[in-house]
């Protein structure tokens, strides 16, 4: 028994390091792609960008603004029926930046991104691998890494810290107007409360939280793509891309929180 | 057809489906069309991934251009890999692109010609492949000949020294892609620009390749001139054309 245990944990650590170095050298093969990026003209990106901020970026934009508005409103409401009976009613714009700002806005709108973009990015690129396209792009002296990677990148940096601004925006301005069904509080006072809570930090904070997600969720999920060796193993990996995307990006969020506000 | 462009020496492989390739060598001239044919698992489709270092655990050597390909590093590689046009039987068209994005992705990526410069290079291509009715169509809404015709165009569009066709024109009706057909006719005439197909009828090629490779078992049992393939009595030769399954090759 002891000794089945030991040969399980004793795989499953091999396999995980295993898994951990064959990342590292997928990221390792990016980098080495960068110190060509002044050889790569940029005509061939501009489309892929494009497109990749539309699908990423403009079409989340209900979604994202429809669950910005119910959980700004659910917190806003809870904020103001709670507080008061603490004595603690103006921390109110505390309360909201630190829980729609710093924490509900960036990892809600990495989410959305996460089973939209990435599961979508994941299954093209996987697709694309076994009907050869991408063997086709290496075999025209395309860089497939800086090709593939790059300009999912870009798009996913800009869409993600566009979405979280406009899902904070839309979780205070929203939620203030759901909340007035429920308690009233002056549009001027609700303001002035958010505007004395925000720092600079915050949106330090946010935009790092945007950008590094923005690079995380399309660099594993590019690479769990090009890992299917055959149209079997898509779903899998697919899966895989979103799960592993979620779980790494819930990390990131706590320790750029720790590093910003411990 | 003095230099060489392409030469094989001695490559040694071993797959892990457990076809090999034993002590293979051979040359491609500056010029010179070649078609190399042979049974399935005979070695062929381990070919081209050695060429181009997809493989890069086999043992012996590739030249290109006098050059060792073995010690070419990321770039050198990626400027390889342009010289040589290459289609396979699965085309690989890139699916969210339309014809004309992709026979103009390589012009795109690699020259400085301007995007009209690009278009009227596209157009003057798909005048010549019968392509001008379906440029803006993707490629789930061709037929077969058309995608083959889409993945020839893209192949040929930066002028490459070393055309590699493996595959393509199997299950095609020679009707259809009598416009490749030609081309290539017309591209042998030049002494600068090499062919490589691999197929498994070389009987219909006689009038397009000068020098004809047969493999099996991961040896060249086979090589010599168009005239040499029509007359041989070697007995590889004769069974495979025969279509007989009584002979040294031995199909399992």
């Amino acid at each position: 028994m002891i000794v089945k245990l030991i040969s399980f944990f004793g795989s499953r650590t091999c396999s995980y390091g295993a898994a951990i170095a064959d990342f590292s050298s997928f990221i390792m093969s990016i980098v080495n792609s960068f110190k060509y990026l002044k050889k790569v003209r940029f005509r061939t990106y501009y489309e892929v960008i494009i497109n990749q901020t539309i699908f990423t970026g403009v079409n989340a934009l209900i979604i994202v603004a429809s669950i910005a508005l119910l959980a700004g409103g659910t917190v806003i409401i809870q904020a103001l029926t709670s507080l008061p009976k603490f004595g603690v009613e103006g921390f109110l714009g505390n309360l909201l930046v630190i829980i729609i700002a710093r924490e509900l806005g960036p990892l809600l709108t990495a989410l959305i991104v996460i089973s939209r973009s990435g599961s979508a990015i994941a299954t093209e690129i996987s697709v694309q691998k076994w009907s050869k396209e991408i063997l086709s792009m290496e075999l025209i002296g395309i860089d497939t890494r800086l090709f593939i990677v790059l300009p999912r990148v870009i798009a996913s940096v800009i869409s993600i810290c566009g979405l979280i601004i406009i899902f904070d925006i839309v979780a205070f301005l929203g939620g203030y107007l759901i909340s007035q069904t429920v308690v009233y509080i002056s549009l001027d006072q609700f303001g002035q409360t958010l505007i004395n809570a925000f720092t600079f930090k915050d949106i330090g904070a946010a935009f790092l939280k945007g950008t590094l997600f923005g690079i995380t969720i399309p660099v594993i999920c590019c690479y769990y793509g090009l890992k299917p060796v055959s149209k079997f193993e898509i779903p899998i990996y697919v899966s895989k891309a979103v799960m592993r995307t979620l779980f790494v990006t819930i990390i990131l969020n706590i320790m750029v929180s720790i590093m910003f506000y411990v | 057809m003095t230099r060489k462009l392409l030469e094989l020496k001695n490559i040694s492989y071993k797959a892990k489906s457990g076809i090999h390739l034993d002590n293979l060598s051979f040359d491609i001239m500056h010029g010179e069309s070649t078609l190399i044919f042979g049974p399935e698992e005979s070695g062929i489709s381990e070919l081209f991934d050695i060429i181009i270092k997809v493989t890069k655990d086999y043992e012996g050597e590739v030249f290109y251009k006098d050059k060792n390909i073995g010690q070419f590093r990321h770039q050198e590689l990626l400027e390889y890999k342009k010289d040589i046009g290459y289609v396979h039987g699965n085309y690989g068209l890139l699916s969210n692109m339309t014809v004309k994005q992709n026979i103009a992705l390589p012009l795109d990526y690699h020259t400085d010609l301007s995007e009209e410069e690009v278009e009227i290079f596209v157009e003057t291509v798909a005048v010549l492949l019968k392509l001008t009715h379906c440029l803006d169509e993707r490629p789930f809404d061709l037929t077969a000949s058309e995608i083959l015709r889409t993945a020839f165009a893209r192949s040929i569009v930066l002028d490459p020294d070393l055309l590699y066709i493996e595959h393509a024109f199997e299950n095609h009706c020679r009707m259809n892609i009598k416009v490749i057909i030609e081309f290539l006719r017309e591209r042998s005439l030049r002494n600068d620009k090499s062919l490589i197909l691999i197929n498994y009828s070389p009987e219909n090629y006689i009038d397009l390749v000068d020098k004809y490779i047969m493999l099996y078992d991961g040896r060249i049992v086979f090589q010599g001139t168009t005239e040499n393939f029509l007359s041989t009595d070697n007995p590889y030769v004769v069974q495979y054309k025969k279509n007989s399954l009584e002979g040294p090759i031995v199909i399992s």
